[in-house]
């Protein structure tokens, strides 16, 4: 069965975007906010492998699986600065945080 | 005679670093043997060289300034006139050095002098040896820095310091015109060197000449201290009295009359350079000899009259008797010298006091001082029959033999200063060495200064760092080279007057015959016999004359009234102790407004226009910078909703655009 | 023979390479001096040797007329680029001059850097690596890579081991030389670009874009790009206030390196790039260039007398000297320009001389304030031995070495405008008025605070004697550097090699 692109992009934009309210509504915990920045790659990343099918072109998988290997690392640098900031500071609240204020 | 010259310039300068770099850690008897050593060595060289002399050579030695077809070899050209020149550079310094043993002989600081006295020869002969213009530049320039460093060689004082800062920069404008005739005549004709400029007379567009010859005559002013450049000269009297001698009497002085003798193949085709030349020389005459009768320190009254004299000189130079103020030059090196050291020998004897109104009763004490000195003067005053008077009495025919008005009034000008010469000069003897020496200073050498109403005044007193055994009333004793270091100068200042007898005793004069094939030198209109005569016989008088109202005012019972009376002071005496107020005029015109404006330029200029405009430029950027800032909340918020809100107008952008 | 040994590459990147190597003696300041010591005169002996065997190499007849060795290879060949460095009269004197500033900013550091000293060697050298760049390449891109490469340590020198209000200065001598020199690249871009308009060929090589027909407002705006980046450098007033500052706050080392080198790139620049490449646009400005120089050289002069700090009074003595090395370049004549070359060696003794000088005075006192001294002479003789010379120097005693330079500067300038060669001339005088007030006030007179001074030891005398070798040698036998630059300057004026 052949899924047209169309619907692949619908599931794409559905994903994002719960990706990103969660990122916005969730603030109080990094760890979630981390998940849900993996919801919104996950969604470019189907987008890319859709995009990939749909034109028979192997560089959105390419793409993919880079994406793949960056998010890993990504994630274990951020868990990793997130235990840091916790044990400093004893919370992962964002709002609690304004040294980067300009 | 490529070797001659080489030793003649290579010895002093070899002397010079020797002193430099170890005369400080050897004795000092190493020192002073080296010093003079290699000073009569070259003056040896000299007289071989004068023996082995048949006509004019160029002896290079290697390339220096090389660039294109500007080309200024190290190369030296021995005329007549060099030669000369470097025989009495080396023979008068020689005896300086000599006499400079003595008188620094409880100075710390030998080496130093030694050094710096003899580099000093060696750069003097550089100036008269070399045979383009930029090495005579670098003698020109190396003299100044000795004098610089010499003048202020008690560097202690703050007046010595200054004394030699300001000879340096003062004589450093007039060579700044000398460099722009140097270039401005390599432009002309694409050489430097003086042999070819001076054929090169002619080709050149006689107004382009008479500029040179004014740049020339500004250069020559600032060395020889011709009006207006002359105020750097009393205050250079700071120096050790030796160095006065060698530097500032017999030798750098006349290095600008040198330089006109030199290039006046040139520059006196011009009319008017040749006018503006005499002029000068005759107006500085007159006023330097205003200034010295009015002076109250022994040595200014000396410095006065070399500026006087150096006039002269000039003059003769403006007149064309070129062979005049080249014998001038070289009596008035011998007597002025011996004058110096004369003086430096009664001024150490009273422990370096210089206020002639302080002095008296010399003669009986100082007798092996008092009659060389009288001999100098005999010549400075132009005493018949001495050196002095048949050399200035050649430059005074040369000028009238020009004629016309001009000349006739400068004739008219020198004569009046012969007579003030005589005057002064006298007035200096008869109070220093005549007379008895008038209540004693205060230990400490205080009190001074008390007639002379004016800063100049203060300056008269001149210690040495060192201190001085000070015993009131008693003389020290002079080491025996100073005064025996008098006698030859008092000879050849006597005598001087053999080397240039005037041609109407039936015979041309040595210098005549020897000098006369130089370019230059063998023109000029030569006065008639029957009025040279005349004309020496009015000089005559007035320096009897002149001698004659000294005796009357400074000797016997009038003494004591004249000099009440002038240390009171005399109505316009102030203005003749400062000369002629110039160091008044160009404080007020030049160097007041140098600081304002030097200040102005940092504070107002560097400071506040230029960089206060950057820095609030920098400071407006700054707050522009500002005005976004303030969405940086630094919370993880604000960012998240922006982007948001990013992404949503992207968003609606795009629906927008792909809605039909 | 000598071209495959690839001498240029070596003489750029050597520094570089010794500064990796510092990585292991991070930790060891004795051994990071050894090892920089050693990379500095090994790149000084390569100079040198290359300074004997110029010569031998000229009769090679290497690649480029005038030339002594060429090295080429394609770089980025998508926009043309290529990895062009060149060694010509010209660039010897310049190499040889920055070999040994770094050797001399080396000897005086020694001891005065205490911290950091891995780091401050590493810059140091890094910096050696872009100084050499600027005056070996060949291709526009190249030169700007350098040009920018040697901006970045001494932006670093200046801020960590600087004095004073060092953030401040070195900011404001990055911003000011970064603003130029990035109208300089915009240049260099627009003028390749033109090049590959008309003839097809991209290319960034210094003489395929020489031969580059320019329209004369376009030339005119592209000189006046490079020349504003160059000006900035020399620098020209009214683009020298950077100067003072970064002097003044500078660590020694960086003040003899500012004072030596990065001026010079300036000159350089504008001798190498900034005449040939737009020499209509040049000549029409030259004016403009005669006015900023002389106005430079009157106006720093003043200053320099009012000023109270000793290093900004050398600050500004070196606006007024590098004053005559523009007008000996804007005269475009082989005199004037042989001096101005000429000028530039001898700037960089001397004024570098001087800078070391105060700062061991600095060292020793903790003040560099005119008024703290006073009768120097008698405490520290050798010390004022040393200053007299050099300041003597300074002041174009002839005979030393400052005088070659600016007498031929004048003489050659006085061919093409009297008036400006004449009123330069009076800028010798207000050298010689602000010089000597200095040396009076500091060496001369009385001790004014009482300082603990001791005199030179032995490697600052050692360094100081070399100094002052170079400032006699340079002054009385100058006929040896005259000859090599002789050959550049016969083309750069348009001779024929």
């Amino acid at each position: 069965m052949i899924v047209p692109l169309e619907h692949i992009l619908l599931l794409d934009g559905l994903l994002f975007f719960l990706g990103m309210g969660g990122l916005l509504a969730w603030r109080a915990n990094l760890i979630m906010m981390l998940v849900c920045i993996e919801v919104m790659l996950n969604a470019v990343m189907l987008a890319f492998v859709g995009g990939s099918a749909r034109w028979g072109s192997a560089d959105g998988q390419l793409f993919a699986i880079f994406i793949m290997a960056l998010t890993s690392a990504e994630v274990s640098l951020a868990l990793a600065m997130v235990v840091y900031l916790h044990r400093r500071r004893k919370t992962v609240d964002t709002d609690q945080f304004s040294e980067m204020k300009g | 005679m490529k070797l001659y010259l080489a030793f003649i310039l290579l010895l002093p300068l070899m002397g010079g670093i020797f002193n430099a770099l170890l005369g400080r850690t050897l004795p000092r008897r190493v020192g002073e043997v080296v010093a003079c050593g290699v000073i009569w060595s070259a003056f040896a060289c000299a007289v071989l060289a004068f023996a082995g002399f048949n006509g004019p050579v160029r002896v290079e030695f290697g390339s220096w300034l090389a660039a294109f077809e500007f080309q200024a070899p190290i190369a030296l050209y021995l005329d007549q006139l060099s030669l000369s020149l470097t025989l009495m550079i080396t023979f008068v310094c020689g005896l300086i050095h000599l006499y400079s043993v003595g008188y620094m002989q409880d100075d710390p600081a030998h080496a130093r002098y030694f050094a710096l006295l003899n580099i000093f020869v060696f750069a003097m002969l550089v100036l008269v040896l070399a045979e383009n213009l930029p090495l005579l530049y670098l003698g020109w320039e190396g003299v100044g820095f000795c004098s610089y460093a010499l003048i202020g060689f008690w560097y202690t004082e703050e007046q010595n310091a200054t004394a030699g800062r300001k000879a340096f920069i003062t004589t450093r404008i007039g060579d700044t015109a000398f460099g722009i005739a140097i270039v401005w005549m390599y432009q002309l004709s694409g050489s430097v060197s003086i042999t070819h400029l001076n054929t090169m007379g002619t080709l050149i567009p006689a107004a382009v000449v008479t500029t040179l010859g004014l740049l020339l005559l500004a250069g020559a002013s600032g060395k020889s201290a011709q009006l207006p450049l002359s105020v750097w000269l009393p205050d250079a009297m700071a120096g050790p009295t030796p160095v006065s001698a060698q530097i500032h009497a017999a030798t750098m002085v006349t290095a600008g009359v040198y330089l006109l003798a030199r290039m006046f193949p040139l520059i006196g085709g011009s009319g008017t350079v040749r006018a503006a030349i005499a002029l000068t020389g005759g107006i500085t005459a007159f006023y330097a000899a205003t200034c010295a009768c009015c002076q109250r320190d022994l040595k200014r009254i000396l410095a006065y009259s070399t500026i006087s004299q150096i006039g002269y000189m000039v003059l003769g130079v403006g007149a064309g008797a070129l062979t005049g103020a080249a014998f001038h030059l070289l009596t008035h090196a011998f007597f002025k010298a011996l004058l110096f050291l004369g003086a430096g020998c009664a001024i150490t004897a009273l422990h370096h006091r210089q206020d002639i109104f302080r002095m008296g009763g010399l003669r009986a004490k100082l007798p092996a001082v008092y009659w060389p000195f009288l001999a100098g003067a005999l010549c400075l005053a132009g005493f018949p029959l001495t050196g002095g008077f048949f050399s200035k009495d050649a430059i005074l025919a040369g000028v009238a033999a020009q004629g016309g008005p001009l000349y006739g009034g400068l004739l008219l000008l020198g004569l009046i200063t012969a007579f003030l010469t005589s005057f002064y000069t006298f007035r200096m003897v008869f109070v220093v060495f005549h007379g008895e020496q008038k209540n004693p200073l205060p230990p400490g050498g205080g009190g001074l200064g008390r007639g002379g109403s004016d800063n100049s005044a203060a300056n008269i007193l001149h210690p040495p760092p060192h201190p001085l055994p000070s015993r009131e009333g008693e003389h020290l004793e002079l080491p025996k080279i100073m005064t025996l270091a008098l006698v030859p100068l008092a000879l050849l200042g006597l005598c001087g007057g053999m080397l240039n007898l005037p041609s109407y005793l039936g015979h041309q004069g040595i210098l005549d015959g020897f000098l006369g094939s130089i370019p230059g030198f063998g023109g000029g209109e030569k006065a008639s016999q029957g009025g040279e005569i005349v004309l020496q016989i009015v000089a005559a008088i007035l320096s009897l004359t002149g001698l004659g109202l000294a005796w009357f005012r400074y000797t016997g019972s009038r003494r004591a009234e004249a000099l009440a009376r002038e240390e009171a002071g005399l109505p316009g005496a102030g203005f003749l102790l400062n000369g002629w107020r110039l160091d008044n005029l160009y404080g007020a015109l030049i160097i007041n407004p140098f600081k304002y404006v030097a200040r102005f330029f940092w504070k107002q200029g560097d400071e506040a226009g230029i960089d206060g405009a950057l820095d609030g430029l920098a400071r407006f950027i700054a707050r522009l910078g500002g005005l976004p800032a303030g969405w940086c909340t630094g919370r993880v918020a604000t960012s998240l909703f922006g982007l948001a809100g990013g992404v949503c107008v992207v968003l609606a952008y795009l629906v927008w655009v792909t809605l039909p | 023979m000598m071209a495959d040994l690839h001498l240029l590459t070596v003489l750029v990147f050597f520094p570089l390479a010794g500064c990796l190597l510092m990585l292991p003696a991070w930790k060891c300041p004795a051994a990071a001096r050894s090892l920089a010591l050693g990379v500095m005169s090994g790149e000084l002996l390569l100079a040198l040797w290359l300074y004997a065997s110029w010569q031998g190499l000229a009769a090679l007849k290497p690649a480029l007329p005038g030339y002594l060795l060429v090295e080429d290879a394609p770089w980025i060949s998508a926009f043309g680029i290529r990895y062009t460095l060149g060694l010509d009269g010209l660039s010897l004197l310049m190499v040889m001059l920055t070999a040994f500033s770094f050797c001399i900013a080396l000897a005086v550091s020694w001891r005065a850097v205490g911290e950091k000293v891995g780091l401050f060697l590493a810059l140091l050298l890094a910096m050696e690596t872009g100084i050499m760049g600027v005056f070996l390449a060949l291709d526009l891109a190249l030169f700007y890579l350098f040009w920018e490469v040697m901006l970045i340590p001494m932006f670093f020198l200046i801020g960590i081991w600087g004095h004073g209000r060092r953030i401040y200065s070195t900011v404001k001598f990055f911003l000011f030389t970064m603003f130029g020199s990035l109208l300089m690249l915009l240049a260099i871009i627009a003028l390749h670009l033109l090049h590959a308009r008309q003839s097809g060929v991209t290319t960034f090589g210094l003489f395929e874009l020489i031969a580059t027909p320019l329209p004369a407002g376009t030339q005119l705006w592209l000189f006046a790009a490079f020349f504003l980046a160059f000006a900035i450098k020399f620098p020209l007033f009214p683009l020298h206030t950077w100067l003072p500052d970064a002097h003044t706050d500078a660590p020694t080392a960086g003040s003899v390196i500012l004072a030596g080198l990065l001026l010079k790139t300036g000159s350089y620049g504008l001798i190498r790039f900034g005449y040939p490449l737009f020499p209509q646009a040049a000549q029409t400005l030259t004016p403009l260039i005669y006015t900023l120089a002389i106005a430079g050289i009157i106006y720093a002069s003043l200053v320099a007398f009012a000023q109270e700090d000793m290093k900004r009074l050398i600050a500004y003595s070196s606006i007024g000297h590098m004053g005559y090395v523009a007008i000996g370049i804007a005269a475009w004549e082989p005199v004037a320009l042989s001096g101005s070359i000429i000028q530039m060696a001898n700037h960089g003794v001397t004024t570098g001389a001087l800078f070391a000088m105060v700062g061991m005075l600095d060292e020793r006192a903790h003040t560099r304030e005119i008024g703290a001294f006073g009768g120097l002479w008698g405490k520290i003789p050798l010390w004022s031995f040393f200053f007299l010379i050099f300041s003597m120097a300074s002041v174009g005693l002839p005979g030393l070495n400052n005088f070659v330079g600016e007498f031929l500067v004048l003489a050659g300038t006085f061919t093409k405008a009297p008036l400006a060669a004449g009123l330069a001339f009076v800028g010798i005088v207000l050298t010689l008025v602000y010089m000597v007030r200095l040396v009076q006030e500091v060496v001369f007179q009385v001790e004014r605070r009482p300082l603990p001074l001791a005199d030179l030891d032995r490697r600052e005398i050692c360094v100081l004697a070399v100094l002052a070798l170079l400032v006699v040698w340079m002054g009385v036998h100058p006929a040896p550097l005259l000859e090599l630059i002789h050959g550049p300057v016969r083309l750069l004026t348009g001779g024929v090699p």
